[in-house]
């Protein structure tokens, strides 16, 4: 909440920004350089999405914008002015996991699940990009996320499984 | 790392408005396209405090179309739509294939292609493709357009020829010809994210006999900017192909380049691995010709 205060509140020069999040339309003013990371997690509440390293390397902090993932850690809020962003709040539908959930939580795709929320928010990209990918093309489309637990097996197995699932 | 806070941002939705802004701005505003540099730059320190043009809602700079005889790509394209463009795929391969190894796919979704050239690292990865298809680099202003053909654009470390109230808009590219072949190869740490170490972009123009009439080589990462190999390319024009031509001709790059240690690696080691590079991408285009039946 203190940070949220301050980011509200200490901007000299305030700006406004708008966009749809998980669906739900959001505004508020607040200071011009503040990363969308920062927007989503501490003026909305949506601690879903990690904020890592902060250097776009990690990928902890991967949303989807406008239909493609980024890293929300390296794109300033006012440039999703207008956008619609999905974080993984969004995934899940009427208290039912989304079969990419699942199939982490089915496989062991995580220990401690800090990497967690990007793996997913990239895979739901790949997937939909790609509905049948090899093992090949799901290690190359996770290249921009770091898992320090896992060794990455379960995690490519947890997206074949969801690509089979969501097949169904 | 430093706050980022207590500056303006001009969201300007057309180009026009965008030109406006940087002829009164002029240097009090720094140009954010993607970000992907730039906010990295600015938590760093390394850029000083400026207001910034966020250009990235200009969707009019976001194209890619069949010119006379140029492919142009609007200077906002991302790496992703230039990795997917069946136009580039099919007349500017070594551009795809180097769009394709820019960062991870989430970063490609972002990073434009304007950003990249502009930010003028030695090692951006769509230089040296850029240099041997003889692109041209469209700047506009109020006062008007330039046309700046990319080895004048850049004159040192992060040096170059535009002006503070200019914008790039578009890079033109030169399709390639039926009998052209090229390719793209790079050199980095990891397969993700990873900057390149050394990275190169091959051209050649066949002749009737087997053997190059011209022939085109820059690399990256291994000088203050992207360079020509040049005397590597003298050294193969002409000639037969065979591992002995072909060995001497990519041993020549050491002429060509200044690498420095860093943090990704060492001088010596850069040396070595653009003699393995070209040696390795030569036998490729060569072994892709005789394997197509010529
Ligand atoms: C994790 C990670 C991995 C990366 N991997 C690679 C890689 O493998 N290869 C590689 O080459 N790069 C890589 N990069 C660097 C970066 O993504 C690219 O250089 C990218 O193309 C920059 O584009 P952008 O739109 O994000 O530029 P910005 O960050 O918005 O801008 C970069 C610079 O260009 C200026 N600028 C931008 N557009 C214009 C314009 N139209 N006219 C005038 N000035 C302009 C800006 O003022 C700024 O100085 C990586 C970055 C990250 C964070
Ligand atoms: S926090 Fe954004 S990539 Fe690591
Ligand atoms: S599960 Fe711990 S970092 Fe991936």
């Amino acid at each position: 909440m203190a940070r949220k205060k301050q980011l509200l509140e200490t901007a000299e020069t305030y700006v406004s920004v708008s966009m749809k999040v998980n669906g739900v339309p959001c505004s508020a003013k607040i200071e011009p350089r503040t990363l969308l990371v920062h927007f989503l997690r501490d003026v909305l509440g949506l601690t879903g999405t990690h904020w890592g390293c902060d250097t776009g390397n990690c990928g902890a902090c991967t949303v989807i914008m406008n239909g493609k993932s980024v890293k929300s850690c390296n794109i300033f809020a006012v440039q999703a002015d207008g956008a619609e962003i999905i974080t993984i709040e969004g995934l899940a539908k009427d208290g039912q996991l989304h079969p990419i959930q699942e199939a982490f939580w089915e496989n062991h795709g995580l220990q401690c699940g800090f990497c967690t929320p990007g793996f997913i928010m990239q895979a739901y990209w790949l997937l939909q990009q790609n509905p049948n990918p090899t093992e090949e093309e799901v290690r190359r489309g996770i290249s921009g996320n770091i898992c320090r637990c896992t060794g990455y097996q379960n995690i490519v197995k947890a997206i074949l499984t969801a690509a089979e699932k969501m097949k169904r | 790392m430093n706050r980022l806070h207590d500056i303006e941002v001009y969201s300007p939705k057309t180009l026009e408005e965008a030109l406006e802004i940087l002829r009164r701005e002029g240097d009090r505003v720094k140009v954010i396209a993607g970000g992907t540099d730039l906010i990295i730059q600015m938590k760093d320190g390394i850029m000083p405090r400026k207001n910034l043009l966020n250009i990235y809602s200009i969707d009019e700079l976001r194209y890619i179309r069949m010119g006379n005889d140029s492919i142009r790509i609007g200077a906002l394209t991302s790496f992703t739509d230039i990795a997917s463009s069946a136009l580039i795929r099919n007349y500017a391969r070594i551009l795809a294939d180097a769009a394709n190894t820019i960062g991870s796919i989430q970063i490609m979704n972002k990073a434009s292609i304007g950003g990249n050239l502009v930010n003028a690292s030695p090692a951006a990865d769509s230089i040296p493709p850029l240099y041997v298809l003889d692109a041209v680099l469209v700047l506009r202003s109020v006062e008007g357009v330039r046309e700046v053909p990319i080895q004048s654009f850049y004159r040192g470390y992060k040096k170059l020829d535009i002006r503070s109230d200019e914008l790039l808009t578009e890079v033109r590219v030169r399709r390639m010809a039926e009998d052209e072949d090229g390719i793209f190869l790079k050199h980095g740490l990891r397969l993700g994210d990873a900057i390149s170490v050394v990275n190169a972009a091959l051209l050649v123009k066949w002749d009737g006999d087997d053997r190059f009439k011209d022939v085109k080589i820059a690399l990256g990462a291994v000088a203050p900017t992207v360079v020509r190999a040049r005397s590597c390319e003298e050294a193969l024009t002409g000639k037969e192909l065979n591992d002995s031509t072909i060995w001497d001709a990519a041993s020549k790059v050491v002429n060509d380049i200044s690498p420095i240690d860093d943090v990704r690696g060492t001088a010596e080691y850069r040396r070595e691995m653009s003699v393995n590079l070209l040696y390795i991408g030569l036998w490729e285009i060569i072994n892709k010709r005789n394997q197509a039946g010529w």
